[in-house]
């Protein structure tokens, strides 16, 4: 799918662009209830529940999903507070193959 | 409790269920052991207290125990960071998890009648809670490798039978307090 390609380097190009070279990851847990993610989303990152909805499928969908982007400081923060709240969450950098 | 209704929206910020005394018993329980599990460690002996006291542990090895590891898990794939990570900040993850669950237990205590009202902050550190409890259960049941299905036809006297049945109790309950906390239109406005 070109169209799906062309998304997923323009979403890569952002990262490299936005100097913001960090990406924190959620990956799917089998206990965590579908709305308690997406709640969680909106809750820590203040995103609408459509946005929060979507993120979570493509957790739930793909095994993983990249929910925030920002410096290593600020993935580490966001990672600790996913962690306090029982996802499962990495940090890395944006660069590295996911 | 009443299985049609769980938590409840009153108005604008009050979050409101009823509890059987022993389903009492058994979140209070559940808390209990949360706590306890979270103030263990095994390598305790060498901690530098001055080090401790502002967060800082001497270990950063991930815990042995699957349950603790999957509380706490690693922030990143290398071990290097990992352990790096771990050694600041994993003592701060531990007290609020811990904060979570001594709020659950503490207003649970103190609701002799079982009757339960939370704020939105109370509301955030029950679901905080519950989720760290179904996922130290879920560790053990081994819903990783197992299907709900499976789990669904425990043999009777198998005793994970039990523990299933509070996992899924604890989902529900847990279903109906987001219910309650994303309901845009509360049906009781005061």
């Amino acid at each position: 799918m070109v169209k799906t390609k062309s998304k997923i380097e323009e979403e890569i190009q952002a990262i490299f662009n936005s100097d913001k070279p960090w990406v924190t990851i959620v990956w799917d847990d089998p206990v965590n209830l579908m709305t308690y993610v997406t709640y969680v989303f909106m809750e820590l990152f203040g995103y609408p529940k459509e946005r929060a909805t979507e993120l979570m499928l493509k957790v739930h969908n793909d095994g993983k999903a990249i929910v925030s982007t920002g410096s290593r400081e600020e993935m580490e923060h966001d990672v600790a507070r996913l962690h306090e709240f029982g996802l499962w969450a990495t940090l890395q950098r944006g660069d590295q193959a996911l | 409790m009443n299985e049609e209704s769980g938590f409840t929206r009153h108005g604008n910020n009050a979050f409101i269920a009823q509890f059987s005394e022993s389903e009492r018993e058994v979140l209070i329980n559940l808390a209990g052991q949360i706590i306890e599990l979270l103030s263990e460690r095994a390598d305790h002996g060498d901690e530098d207290p001055l080090a401790a006291m502002v967060g800082i542990t001497t270990h950063d090895s991930p815990p042995d125990d699957d349950v603790l590891l999957r509380l706490l898990p690693n922030a990143y794939a290398d071990g290097v960071d990992a352990a790096e990570f771990r050694r600041y900040t994993e003592s701060v993850l531990r007290n609020k998890k811990k904060a979570h669950a001594m709020s659950m237990r503490v207003l649970l205590k103190s609701a002799q009648d079982g009757g339960i009202e939370l704020d939105h902050d109370n509301a955030l550190a029950w679901l905080g809670a519950i989720n760290d409890i179904r996922l130290a259960l879920g560790v053990r049941l081994n819903v990783q490798e197992r299907s709900h299905d499976e789990l669904e036809l425990l043999a009777p006297d198998d005793p994970l039978r039990g523990v299933y049945a509070v996992y899924s109790w604890l989902g529900w309950l847990q279903e109906s307090l987001l219910q309650a906390l994303m309901d845009d239109s509360p049906n009781e406005v005061n």
